[in-house]
């Protein structure tokens, strides 16, 4: 690889307690990468997603963002000021969401720039009212969360990530919360979203989404990485006996 | 009992009396509430704290105040304190501070249950966009913790209003005792500690049903 990643797991193992859910897994994410990360439940997707968003400290190993630890097991004052520095550079959308009940929808969005990036707030209002619009949800910008469809509120989600410019943006089960005639709204933006050079690490049960607008597909089984493909190469050809065991599951869709 | 020749005029004649009793029983339930509020969230950082001796200290209080009866409780602070630490404490000061001492060790479990009643994706999505923790906290899970806490607050008042008539006990002047001060004058207990009962139902009631409707409504968001 000539260019350097963007976001780098390197080597990454994570315990709690006595059980090891991430084993020495690294990955690195080049700018405008689409990596959707598949594997059964418990394989460990999710616990390397919140790796990678600073929600958990690896046990081993370090995240590295364009070249700077901003994790490691035992962050010096260094690793800390440069997490602090890129925190909403990696932005993170929830299974569930995760809006705040009490603000709005553009109260919501408006939260982060104006309190982390100190916007003013016609700026931050602009921004947010675009970003609506992208999201197809103009009209429900005095809306409150919870008068809002699951579908919509990811949406919501995904604007109010976006907010803060992030430049890479993680997605945790977007869509696994979500009723099937729902799911698609949400997928439709994130496709957009990679269309538009966004660089996005999704970890998904959808594998049409990951076969179709993935640059690449990871998989991962207890811990650790098992198989790595470009696009629909990992659909087409798995080369290991335990992803073609994970495929067939999926064969009937 | 069916010949009871009622003097409901014994009542009416000491109607200021009474009256300035109440206005007495809500002073104290305001001034106490507000303490026991101060005195409450005390509790709950102590609870919640980093170091293990302050969450002792704080587990030890509630424990204690909350398995023990207030009645003792009061006596407790109105006889015992001024023995140990040699001051005299005035009836009205004893009561309230037995009461605030009491409702605080509720009141921060109300606190404690809002504050944990905000969901952890909450927090965490505050993080991952940048917030501090502080920001996030007083952004993002003090005001939903305030909203869940304050219908149970309310119906701390409403029982405040009714355990300040403990107050009798210790001879403060709140309308329980001019009760008991009156039917010793004008041997009508029926009518004078009826009309009591009815004057602190009146209160209570609309008060607690308001809660009900307002709880329901904030379930309903």
């Amino acid at each position: 690889m000539s260019a350097s990643p963007i976001l780098l797991a390197d080597s990454v193992t994570k315990r709690f307690g006595n059980n090891q859910v991430l084993t020495r897994v690294s990955l690195p994410v080049m700018e405008r990468d689409v990596v959707c990360i598949v594997g059964p439940s418990g394989s460990g997707k999710t616990t390397l997603l919140r790796c990678f968003a600073l929600l958990e400290a690896p046990s081993e190993g370090r995240i590295v963002m364009q070249g700077v630890p901003i994790a490691t097991a035992a962050p010096d004052r260094q690793v800390k000021s440069a997490a602090r520095a890129v925190r909403s550079d990696i932005g993170m959308v929830f299974q569930h969401f995760n809006l705040w009940p009490h603000m709005s929808v553009l109260e919501n969005l408006i939260e982060a720039p104006m309190l982390v990036k100190k916007m003013p707030k016609d700026e931050a209002v602009a921004i947010a009212e675009s970003l609506l619009k992208k999201v197809d949800l103009s009209d429900k910008r005095d809306a409150y969360p919870t008068r809002l469809s699951g579908g919509q509120q990811q949406r919501v989600a995904i604007a109010r990530a976006l907010a803060m410019s992030p430049k890479v943006l993680l997605f945790d089960e977007a869509t696994s919360a979500l009723d099937p005639e729902l799911r698609r709204e949400v997928l439709l933006v994130m496709r957009q979203l990679a269309q538009e050079g966004m660089t996005m690490l999704v970890v998904t049960h959808e594998m049409g989404f990951a076969r179709h607008v993935g640059t690449r597909t990871v998989f991962m089984d207890r811990g650790e990485i098992v198989e790595e493909a470009p696009g629909a190469a990992f659909f087409d050809a798995p080369k290991t006996e335990r992803a073609q065991r994970f495929l067939q599951q999926f064969e009937d869709e | 009992m069916f010949k009871y020749q009622f003097r409901w005029d014994t009542v009416w004649g000491s109607f200021d009396f009474l009256m300035g009793g109440l206005e007495m029983t809500l002073i104290i339930s305001a001034i106490t509430l507000v303490l026991a509020m101060i005195g409450g969230l005390i509790i709950a950082l102590l609870d919640m704290s980093r170091f293990r001796v302050l969450r002792w200290i704080g587990v030890s209080i509630g424990e204690i105040v909350r398995n023990t009866p207030i009645l003792v409780q009061l006596l407790w602070v109105y006889y015992v304190l001024p023995i140990v630490f040699g001051i005299r404490i005035e009836a009205l000061v004893a009561l309230i501070i037995g009461l605030a001492l009491y409702q605080a060790a509720f009141i921060s479990e109300v606190y404690r249950s809002g504050i944990q009643g905000v969901p952890k994706g909450h927090r965490e999505a505050a993080q991952v966009l940048g917030l501090t923790p502080i920001q996030s906290f007083r952004r993002i899970v003090l005001p939903q913790a305030i909203r869940m806490t304050l219908p149970p607050l309310a119906s701390n008042f409403v029982q405040l209003i009714k355990f300040s008539s403990l107050g009798a006990v210790i001879s403060v002047s709140e309308i329980t005792r001019r009760g008991m001060e009156l039917s010793a004058t004008n041997f009508r207990p029926l009518e004078t500690f009826t009309f009591i009962a009815v004057v602190y139902f009146f209160i209570c009631w609309p008060l607690a049903m308001g809660i009900r409707f307002w709880e329901r409504r904030l379930q309903a968001r």
